[in-house]
């Protein structure tokens, strides 16, 4: 205790040096010391230092004010420091886990976790990392791993109070003592026996902890739940497919009673509009992936953006994207919110290989463009409706080009971009000034088997996908830009692999990191290459910046695991290279 | 140079021994449960894609076939353990296979663009072995996945075979919402 308090008094005294300094520019109300609160949330950006939430701020943005390191120097980037973390072990279908988490800091503090859901607190002060404890949530891996359709994944943790609050794989929500690591209390959220799992970080809005679930190749139905950080109860749970009787249900035809595993997760942390009180969320592909026959209609809300009532979690508007999606596109990708030519627009780059925009307020499309090179399964999004040109209203179940369409009557279908999507998870970025947004780009084709699922194939724990992929396609990777004033393509920077990381933008630079082992930053105007660094290992999660003891550092977590190396592999041959790891880098000048 | 060189010969007998070694003696090592096969060997090999009971079923990894289904007997089993499926998602396990061995009566060459994947983890001889007569022995001809069959697998540790439990009407905890 006392050394907690002394820790505590010299952090209070580094926050007044910071101020009296000028380096934050804070009013003492918001300070640092004191726990997290909604008012620091809603006032994330103003911690320059700071990284206090998942997407760096409420709106997604994911860019940094910090100007340190910057495109003059950063070819003198280094590695400051590292540190191994654990969390690869095995468990169910998985042969061992990885790192996607985005590192969270206040005050020098920070806090990662690994695939399996532990959380590490790292003082980060003086020019190294050292460990002051780890809570290890003692996973069940095997009940949880089983049920993972892409890997043994966390994507980080949250602030609350005094409280950091994590998810498990095997669905629990935990809130862990941010002093002495211990769990202070837990609940079980989601349900790996109906093969629900958890991987996204949390979201808190005003005390309570948003969770999204998993689980959509396995027969869920997906929803969205609030947990009150106080009480520990649960405030509310939207389900992502309408119950009987609720709008929404006619979209689900036909005789298999598909709404009840009808998909729709929302594994991806999402968006919060508090001028609104509106959480934006995306929900993921319907069920069974590629067999669209056996849920006639449109499928809602799978694949859509969601906005919810953050006090009621009353859904307020939807869009969709992909009706009766026969291809995997989930639009689970984070909604960043932003301001563009007069509009309060909400941004989403969808596994569909289509960047859009709706009107945050009201749900209404605004534009659409393919941010990948190749789109094959439709023709494009027509600007009038935002619907692909081929969708047909009347049509139960949608054939878009049937030739790269896995059906009945086309066994064996090449799309583009590939199930994995034009995006996947790894979130993007967005820099206000410039008012680019950078999107981590899976350039890719695959082929897809198409098997037709009845209801006999409806079992717990067990795949329900109405077929699977194949990876006989090479896949490559590019962080593509968008203008967002113009909603058009402003640059793309090319990558030998994937992009399965996310993006960090500062004022003039975008880092990112590519599972070849490279970790880059480029001109945030031009996408130039500037500066890059071989891990060695994979990486699969999203850089991150901060301050401590007045100096900047860049840090990211190391170790491929997600679908990638397990599902994907064959379109990247090179990456059988890569080994298992798990390693935190921070960087400085 | 002498002081160098006289290691490096032992070092080549030794390899030299274990490669002129019978099979048995490879087999050092893996379990072997009277007969029964490895489910180890299974666990490693192919649990990934035909899940735990070896039902397989579509997925991410593709459409593993249902072993429980298998018509094959042990040593068909153990030839596509050993040189996979050709044209399909199915794995050689073999070191060397369709190379140094022959498969099927092909090498690389033959195969144009029906080759099967290479195995992540090969397999030795022994353990092709054991995990085919695991598969003939303790999945061929077996109807529905059981509580037993399912602890026998993952052990009491773990809720993974709870759901199993439940299906045969016991009071397994569920999870409150």
């Amino acid at each position: 205790m006392t050394t907690s308090r002394t820790a505590r008094r010299i952090l209070a005294a580094t926050s007044l040096a910071a101020l009296a300094a000028g380096a934050l520019s804070l009013p003492p109300a918001l300070a640092a010391e004191g726990g997290v609160t909604q008012e620091r949330l809603l006032n994330a950006d103003k911690e320059e230092g700071n990284w206090i939430q998942h997407h760096k701020n409420f709106a997604g943005h994911r860019f940094s004010t910090l100007t340190q390191i910057n495109k003059d120097n950063v070819k003198g980037l280094k590695v400051a420091w590292t540190m191994a973390l654990g969390g690869i072990e095995s468990g169910g279908i998985w042969s061992h886990g990885g790192l996607e988490g985005t590192p969270i800091v206040e005050n020098g503090m920070m806090f990662v976790t690994d695939g399996w859901g532990s959380v590490y607190k790292i003082d980060t002060r003086g020019g190294e990392g050292k460990l002051l404890w780890k809570m290890d949530p003692k996973t069940d891996r095997e009940w949880a791993g089983a049920v993972a359709c892409c890997g043994v994944n966390n994507r980080g943790v949250a602030l609350w109070g005094d409280l950091v609050v994590s998810h498990t794989l095997d669905g629990r929500l935990i809130a862990t003592n941010k002093e002495t690591g211990q769990v202070a209390w837990q609940r079980q959220v989601a349900d790996p026996d109906k093969g629900e799992t958890i991987t996204g970080a949390p979201l808190i809005v005003k005390g309570m902890a948003i969770s999204g679930v998993g689980g959509a190749e396995y027969g869920i139905r997906g929803w969205i739940a609030a947990t009150d950080l106080k009480t520990e109860k649960e405030v509310w749970r939207t389900h992502t497919i309408p119950g009987k009787g609720e709008p929404g249900y006619e979209t689900w035809k036909g005789n298999n009673n598909a709404a009840v595993s009808g998909g729709g997760s929302t594994w991806v942390t999402g968006t919060y509009d508090p001028d609104t009180d509106t959480i934006v969320w995306g929900t993921g592909n319907p069920g069974p992936d590629w067999d669209n026959a056996y849920r006639p209609g449109d499928n809602l809300y799978t694949d859509s953006t969601l906005a919810l009532d953050a006090t009621t979690g009353k859904i307020k508007w939807h869009f969709q994207h992909t009706p009766n999606d026969p291809y995997d596109y989930d639009s689970v990708s984070e909604n960043l919110l932003v301001d563009a030519g007069g509009r309060k627009l909400a941004i989403e780059a969808d596994r569909n290989g289509h960047a859009y925009a709706v009107d945050r307020t009201n749900g209404q499309f605004v534009w659409a463009t393919p941010f990948v090179k190749k789109v094959t399964w439709t023709k494009g999004i027509n600007p009038d409706t935002g619907k692909p040109f081929e969708y047909d209203p009347n049509k139960d179940v949608q054939r878009y080009n049937p030739a790269a369409t896995p059906s009945a009557e086309n066994k064996t279908a090449d799309f583009c971009p590939g199930n994995m999507g034009g995006k996947n998870w790894p979130p993007t970025a967005y820099n206000p000034n410039l008012q680019y947004w950078y999107i981590p780009v899976i350039e890719s084709c695959n082929r897809v088997t198409h098997e037709a699922m009845t209801q006999a194939n409806l079992k717990p724990r067990e795949f329900f996908t109405g077929g699977g992929p194949t990876n006989p396609f090479r896949i490559t990777g590019s962080v593509t830009a968008i203008d967002v004033k113009t909603g058009k393509v402003a640059g793309k920077h090319e990558t030998q692999f994937p992009l399965l990381g996310g993006m960090l933008a500062t004022p003039d630079l975008v880092f990112t990191g590519e599972p070849g082992g490279g970790v880059m930053a480029l001109d945030a105007r031009s996408l130039e290459k500037l500066w890059e660094f071989r891990t060695g290992s994979g990486v699969n999660a999203p850089p991150m910046t901060f301050t401590v003891d007045g100096k900047q550092y860049v840090a990211i977590l190391v170790g491929l695991g997600g679908a990638w190396d397990k599902w994907f592999i064959d379109s990247t041959p090179e990456l059988k290279n890569i080994q298992t790891g798990s390693m935190l880098y921070v960087f400085a000048l | 140079m002498r002081k160098l060189v006289m290691p490096a010969l032992l070092a080549g007998l030794a390899l030299a021994g274990l490669a002129l070694a019978s099979p048995a003696a490879w087999a050092q090592g893996v379990r072997s449960g009277g007969g029964e096969g490895d489910l180890a060997v299974f666990k490693k090999a192919c649990s990934g894609c035909h899940k735990w009971h070896g039902g397989g079923g579509g997925g991410y990894g593709g459409e593993a076939l249902s072993l429980r289904k298998t018509q094959l007997d042990k040593d068909q089993i153990a030839e596509v353990v050993r040189c996979g499926r050709p044209g399909t998602g199915m794995p050689y396990h073999l070191r060397g296979a369709y190379d140094s061995v022959k498969c099927y009566d092909s090498l690389k060459a033959d195969m144009a663009g029906n080759m099967p994947p290479e195995t992540a983890v090969f397999l030795r001889p022994a353990e092709i072995d054991a995990v085919a007569g695991y598969v003939a022995t303790q999945l061929k001809g077996k109807g529905e996945p059981t509580f037993e069959e399912c602890t026998a697998f993952f052990g009491t540790t773990s809720r993974a075979c709870d759901v199993y439990r439940k299906k045969e009407g016991s009071d397994a905890p569920t999870v409150s919402h």
